[in-house]
C-alpha cells in the first residue's frame, strides 16, 4: 500500500473554493429565500433525493453549491446524519393530505373527478422572452370556482377494489418505528417492500427515468398505463408524548403514482388488474411515473438484466452513485502507477520473446 | 383542513396543530404578550432542539407501510405551573415551537385560557380561508373526459 502526498495542497485547496465561491458570486439570504419561493420543483428534487423535508435548507443548499444538484442532495444528507430523530410520524393515507392535482389516464370517469391541478402540461412549451427584460406580466390569478373542490379525494385503486378489479389490501400493521428503514438497516436482495419503496422515493430522478425510459421502449416486459398521478400536501401527524393526542405539526408537498398492467391472477385465482406503486417527497411526476414502472417490472419472474431489483436499486442512489463517478479523479497515481507496472513488464516480455523466437 | 372548526371540537389536536400551522411572528407575538403573567407561575424550559420526524406512506398497490423520508422539525417541551407543554413545528424556529408548547401548557392548565382560544380559532380561520381559496381555484381545472 503507498500513499501520494500534495505539497502545498493547503493553499491550493483554499484557493479553489475561494475561486469557484468568486467565480459564482456571493449570495445572500434574500436569494435563498426567492429560490424557496420560486423554484420549489427544484427544491422538491432535491429534497426528495435528499430524503429531508427542508425547504430553507434545501434552497440554501442550492445556493451554496452554485446549483449542483449532486452536490445539494449530499448537502441535505449530511445534514440530516447530524439531527436526533425525534419522532415517527402516522403513515400518510388519503384522509390526511389535501389534494390538488389527481388525474388517471387509464380511466376517465373516477370518483372525485379528473383534476389538472397545477400543471404545465397543457400548455406551449414556448419561452416568455418578455420576461427576461421586465417583471413577469402573465401571472394572472387563477380563477374561483364558487365552492371549492373536495380536500379528500379517494384512490382510484379503492374503486377498482370495490368494484372487484383489484385483489383487496390487508392492512399493514406494522407500527411506524418497525417499518423496515435504510437509513438504518443495510439494503439486502431481495428488499423488503418497504425498502423498495424507500429507495425508490429518495432515488435520483435521472437515474430512475433512464432505467424507467428504457423499459417503456421496450427493454422489458411491461406496458403500463397510469392509473392515478396525485400532487397532495400531506400532513405530518405525530403524537403528544404525554397526553397521546395526535396533532399536524405541519404539511409537506407529497406525490404519488401508479401504473397498472394488464391481468394477473389474483390470490382468489381470478384475473385482476396488477399495480406497480412510487412515491416521494416533493411533486415529482416524471420521477414516479418511471419507478412505479420499475416497480411493476421489477416483479416479473425473468426481468430484463436492468430492471432486476438489485440493478435498479443499486445504480439510482444519488450520493452513492454521484460519489463514486466523482472519485475518480481524485489522485490514482499509486493504483494506475502499479498497472503502468504490469504493462511495462507485459511488454518487455513481449520483447525478450521476440528477440529470442518465442510464441 | 383544520379539524375542529367544523366540528367546533376544540382539543389539544386541534390547537397543537393550528399553532404549528399558523404564522410564526404571529404566534410568538401573541406568546411574548402572555409571559408576564405565565412566568411568576414557574415556567422551565425542558427541551427545545431541531430533530428529525421519519414520515411513513402507505403504498395503495400492495398495502405495506414504508418511509418516505424524515421533515426537519423543531420540538419543545415546557414545564409551567406543574403541567408539560409540548409542541412540533415543521423547519428549525425553535422559537415558533417554543411559544406552541407555553400555550399547549397553559390551555392544560386553564390560564389565560379565553384568550389564547380566540387566538387559535382566528388562526384557524386564516387557515381554514387559505385552504377553501385554494380548493376553489384547484375546483376550476376540473375535466371532463369524453370519448369519441
Amino acid at each position: 500500500m503507498a500513499y501520494v502526498a500534495t505539497r502545498g495542497g493547503e493553499r491550493a485547496i483554499q484557493s479553489a473554493e475561494a475561486l469557484y465561491r468568486w467565480l459564482n458570486r456571493q449570495y445572500d439570504p434574500g436569494f435563498v429565500r426567492d429560490l424557496e419561493t420560486h423554484l420549489p420543483y427544484l427544491l422538491d428534487r432535491v429534497m426528495g433525493e435528499g430524503s429531508l423535508w427542508a425547504p430553507e435548507l434545501a434552497a440554501l443548499a442550492v445556493a451554496q453549491t452554485g446549483g449542483d444538484l449532486y452536490e445539494a442532495v449530499l448537502l441535505l444528507r449530511a445534514y440530516r446524519s447530524t439531527q436526533p430523530r425525534i419522532a415517527y410520524a402516522e403513515p400518510i393515507d388519503s384522509g390526511s393530505m389535501l389534494t390538488v392535482r389527481r388525474i388517471s389516464a387509464a380511466f376517465k370517469d373516477i370518483p372525485g373527478g379528473q383534476i389538472l391541478g397545477p400543471t404545465l402540461d397543457y400548455s406551449h412549451r414556448v419561452l416568455h422572452l418578455q420576461n427576461s427584460a421586465k417583471p413577469d406580466q402573465s401571472l394572472e390569478s387563477p380563477e374561483n370556482a364558487r365552492s371549492g373542490a373536495l380536500a379528500t379525494i379517494p384512490y382510484v385503486a379503492d374503486w377498482h377494489r370495490q368494484t372487484g378489479l383489484m385483489q383487496p389490501l390487508k392492512p399493514d400493521p406494522t407500527p411506524p418505528a418497525e417499518i423496515p428503514d435504510l437509513t438504518r438497516d443495510p439494503l439486502l436482495f431481495p428488499a423488503p417492500r418497504a425498502q423498495r419503496l424507500q429507495a425508490l422515493a429518495r432515488s435520483d430522478t435521472g437515474g430512475v427515468l433512464a432505467l424507467g425510459y428504457a423499459n417503456m421502449r421496450g427493454y422489458g416486459g411491461i406496458h403500463p398505463t397510469v392509473n392515478e398521478v396525485r400532487l397532495a400536501y400531506a400532513q405530518v401527524q405525530v403524537k403528544h408524548p404525554v397526553t397521546g393526542a395526535v396533532f399536524s405539526a405541519g404539511r409537506v408537498r407529497y406525490s404519488q403514482a401508479e401504473v397498472v398492467t394488464k391481468f394477473k391472477t389474483g390470490a382468489d385465482g381470478k384475473p385482476a388488474l396488477e399495480l406497480g406503486f412510487a412515491a416521494t417527497l416533493g411533486w415529482n411526476e416524471v420521477k414516479l411515473i418511471a419507478a412505479s414502472m420499475l416497480d411493476t417490472a421489477m416483479d416479473l419472474p425473468e426481468p430484463h438484466p436492468a430492471h432486476t431489483e438489485e440493478f435498479v436499486l443499486s445504480h439510482t442512489e444519488p450520493v452513492e452513485s454521484s460519489g463514486f463517478c466523482i472519485h475518480y479523479k481524485l489522485p490514482h497515481y499509486v493504483t494506475f502507477g502499479s498497472d503502468l507496472d504490469a504493462l511495462r513488464k507485459a511488454r518487455a516480455q513481449a520483447e525478450s520473446n521476440e528477440r529470442e523466437g518465442v510464441g | 383542513m383544520s379539524r375542529g372548526l367544523e366540528t367546533g371540537a376544540f382539543d389539544q389536536a386541534f390547537w397543537l396543530g393550528v399553532l404549528a400551522r399558523a404564522d410564526a411572528l404571529e404566534v410568538k407575538a401573541f406568546t411574548d404578550g402572555l409571559l408576564p403573567a405565565l412566568e411568576p407561575l414557574g415556567l422551565e424550559v425542558l427541551e427545545n432542539r431541531t430533530g428529525l420526524v421519519m414520515l411513513p406512506s402507505t403504498d395503495t398497490a400492495k398495502g405495506s407501510r414504508f418511509h418516505l423520508g424524515e421533515v426537519l422539525a423543531s420540538e419543545s417541551r415546557v414545564r409551567l405551573a406543574g403541567v408539560e407543554g409540548y409542541a412540533v413545528c415543521l423547519g428549525r424556529d425553535l422559537e415558533h415551537s417554543l411559544a406552541v408548547a407555553i400555550l399547549d401548557a397553559a390551555l392544560q392548565t386553564g390560564l389565560e385560557i379565553e384568550l389564547i382560544q380566540t387566538f387559535v380559532r382566528q388562526q384557524a380561520e386564516k387557515l381554514e380561508a387559505a385552504d377553501q381559496a385554494l380548493l376553489r381555484r384547484v375546483e376550476q381545472t376540473r375535466v371532463e373526459m369524453e370519448t369519441f
